[in-house]
């Protein structure tokens, strides 16, 4: 079965190389980088994730401007925002921009898994 | 300067304005209720006392010009009777001296029949008799043996020789008894002759006593030095001294002067008897000793204490309304901001929470990606010492971020403005959902839920999940407080046209007075040191919700017995 590449994008830079290093240890190909420009820069160099996790609040462009300019590079990645304050607004603000769903943090490994993989076409 | 009336909220003012302990607002109250009681007190009373004390001195004034007018007329009156009395025997004697000459009257048989025809015709004659120029009577028709005295000494003779027509003091004369005179004078040739006539001063008793009237107190004749000439009631008999003030002496018009004598206040009419030396004393009550006077003081003390004890009542039952009025609107007002104070400090806490539970979030999530890694390493990695330990300690590591992620997320519930939807919900169905979560909890701890729903009970316009939300929260609070056996009642009625009501009832230990005011405040808690330590955001969130569907929320406890929580909704939110 191929790894599903997984591109975490999150300022919390130990959170993001954390995360990264515990969904590679279960066979996906997780890269983190710690903002927008960053995650743009990796995938027009050719590398595409066919899930981005990304963090609704990062200096910068925050997540809902992130999951456009990603969606405006590739609509077929899907998108999951993480966040630290749970609010309703933000997903479904991003529910119309093509969010596939989000989670509050601290987010639980197993649950973001199943998530990964259902956005990835390949759960349950 | 300009006087302004105080408005009611000044009088509050004035008892010491808003603010201070539950004795001062006690003491505000008070003062208020008295200020408001003196106010309308004086408002009623004053035109009331007014009133009373101008119709006292109007009908005292009314009365005394009454008394006056009465006791002036009354006198005038018996005046003028004894005038006409005198002025009739007068005129007979007149006519008998013009038509008879001395020598016919002395013969004695003609005088005896004047006298006889005279007295039939005039009450109170004693005698008649005729005097000689020399002063001599040298007749008398009469009951005293007087014929021959000689009067040429006499007072009454040298004064009536004076004058044609004469009527004397009173004297006791040849006789020694109270009499007086009226004496005719006639011109001869050689000099004057007197046909005189004398009455008794019982006469003149009787004559006043019969023109006296209840009202009477004293009526009699007094002579120009003040020896009274007929019998009194309080001055004495006849001769004794009257002391009439030397201004009235004489005076033709009746007078009258209020005074006090033997031991009563008195109206007093004097006037002079025109042809006598006499003057005519009237005494009556005055007008406070009067029936009518005294009638209508009392009635008037009767109808004004009557008037003012009402007036007292009905300001007294007035000024306790408005000051409870007030007071209902000053406490509602109080409690809408103490609501509205709630909300804002909801609000504030809802924001700050919000803040607390992101900040707090992100370093929760790195721990728990670095323990979780940390634990995936140790379960690739071979065995080492203290590996067990340290799975221990990560697991220990990963159940604290755990409940730190509880707290924050329930922080974020507080925090969270969700967006109320409305629709039609069934409240004994919301209540069946959520007995569907925790009928196995209670099942295990041996708590038995009993439900009695109205069945017809109409769909109210709410939110659903927030309902089912408040349900849980009190709920599961219920089954927290009883612990292990016992029973929760949860009812569900209309309670009026426009609301429903729940009541959620435990018989659990019950919450102490003192901390009852309190379970909807955020962060308290009353489950710090139980195995299960609560947030102290449940019963705040459970506020909040209902209020943001426009319901209300009210508990009643009793240490002991248990806790029911009552909750209205509106039918239409």
């Amino acid at each position: 079965m191929a790894t599903i590449p997984v591109l975490i994008i999150d300022d919390e830079q130990d959170f993001a190389v954390t995360l990264a290093e515990r969904l590679r240890l279960r066979d996906f190909e997780a890269r983190s980088v710690g903002s927008a420009d960053e995650a743009m820069a990796l995938m027009q160099g050719g590398w595409r994730p066919a899930v981005a996790i990304v963090d609704l609040r990062m200096p910068g462009l925050d997540g809902i401007e992130t999951l456009s300019l990603i969606k405006q590079h590739d609509p077929t990645i899907e998108v999951i925002l993480l966040t630290g304050h749970g609010s309703t607004t933000a997903g479904i603000e991003g529910m119309s921009k093509g969010l596939f769903d989000y989670l509050m943090k601290p987010v639980d490994i197993g649950e973001l898994i199943g998530k990964i993989e259902l956005a990835a076409g390949k759960g349950p | 300067m300009k006087l302004r009336w105080p408005r009611p909220d000044q009088f509050v003012s004035l008892c010491g304005g808003a603010g201070g302990g539950e004795l001062n607002i006690v003491k505000r109250y008070r003062c208020l209720r008295r200020s408001l009681l003196l106010v309308m007190l004086l408002l009623t009373m004053a035109p009331l006392s007014l009133v009373a004390v101008l119709s006292f001195h109007q009908y005292q004034d009314l009365t005394r010009h009454e008394a006056v007018n009465n006791i002036h007329w009354h006198a005038e009156s018996a005046r003028r009777s004894l005038e006409v009395f005198l002025d009739r025997l007068k005129d007979a004697l007149v006519v008998l001296t013009n038509t008879n000459s001395l020598p016919e009257l002395v013969a004695s048989e003609r005088l005896e029949r004047l006298f006889a025809d005279l007295k039939s015709k005039h009450q109170g004659l004693v005698d008649l008799s005729v005097i000689d120029p020399s002063g001599i009577q040298v007749a008398y028709a009469g009951p005293y043996n007087l014929q021959g005295k000689n009067y040429q000494e006499t007072l009454w003779y040298n004064k009536a020789l004076t004058r044609k027509v004469f009527v004397s003091e009173v004297f006791f004369g040849f006789r020694n008894v109270p009499h007086f005179v009226v004496a005719v004078t006639k011109k001869e040739a050689d000099g004057y002759w007197v046909l005189r006539a004398s009455i008794d001063t019982e006469t003149l008793d009787h004559f006043l006593s019969s023109i006296s009237t209840e009202m009477v107190e004293d009526i009699f004749l007094v002579d120009q030095d003040g020896h009274l000439q007929t019998s009194s009631r309080h001055y004495g008999r006849v001769h004794d001294t009257f002391p009439l003030a030397a201004g009235r002496r004489g005076k033709k018009d009746v007078s009258v002067v209020e005074k006090t004598a033997y031991g009563k206040e008195l109206l007093q009419a004097a006037g002079a008897v025109q042809g006598t030396p006499w003057m005519l004393v009237l005494e009556q009550k005055s007008i406070a000793q009067r029936s009518s006077w005294l009638s209508f003081r009392n009635q008037l003390l009767v109808i004004f204490v009557v008037t003012a004890v009402a007036a007292v009542l009905v300001v007294v039952r007035i000024s306790s309304a408005i000051a409870n009025r007030v007071r209902e609107a000053d406490e509602t007002r109080e409690k809408m901001l103490t609501e509205t104070e709630h909300t804002n400090k909801l609000a504030s806490l809802g924001r700050l929470a919000a803040g607390v539970a992101h900040e707090i979030n992100n370093p929760l999530a790195i721990i728990n990606e670095k323990a979780g890694l940390m634990k995936d390493l140790l379960g690739m990695g071979g065995d080492f010492s203290h590996r067990e330990k340290f799975l221990q300690q990560l697991a220990g590591l990963e159940d604290a971020v755990k409940r730190a992620r509880v707290i924050t997320h329930r922080l974020l519930g507080f925090a969270r403005r969700m967006e109320t939807t409305k629709e039609k919900v069934q409240v004994n169905e919301v209540l069946g959902e959520v007995m569907g979560f925790l009928d196995k909890e209670a099942m295990y701890r041996d708590i038995r839920i009993h439900l009695d729903l109205q069945p017809d009970l109409p769909v109210v316009e709410s939110d659903q999940g927030q309902m089912q939300q408040i349900f849980l929260n009190i709920i599961n609070n219920a089954i927290d407080a009883i612990g292990k056996n016992g029973n929760i009642d949860i009812t569900s009625r209309q309670v009026s046209p426009r609301a429903v009501l729940v009541e959620i009832s435990d018989d659990g230990p019950g919450i102490p007075e003192a901390l009852i005011h309190n379970i909807f405040e955020p962060f308290f808690t009353t489950k710090k040191d139980s195995e299960k330590p609560g947030t102290g955001l449940g019963l705040a969130i459970t506020y909040g919700l209902v209020k943001k569907l426009g319901g209300e929320i009210s508990v009643a406890s009793a240490v002991g017995e248990g806790t029911t929580f009552s909750i209205s909704f509106p039918l239409k939110g």
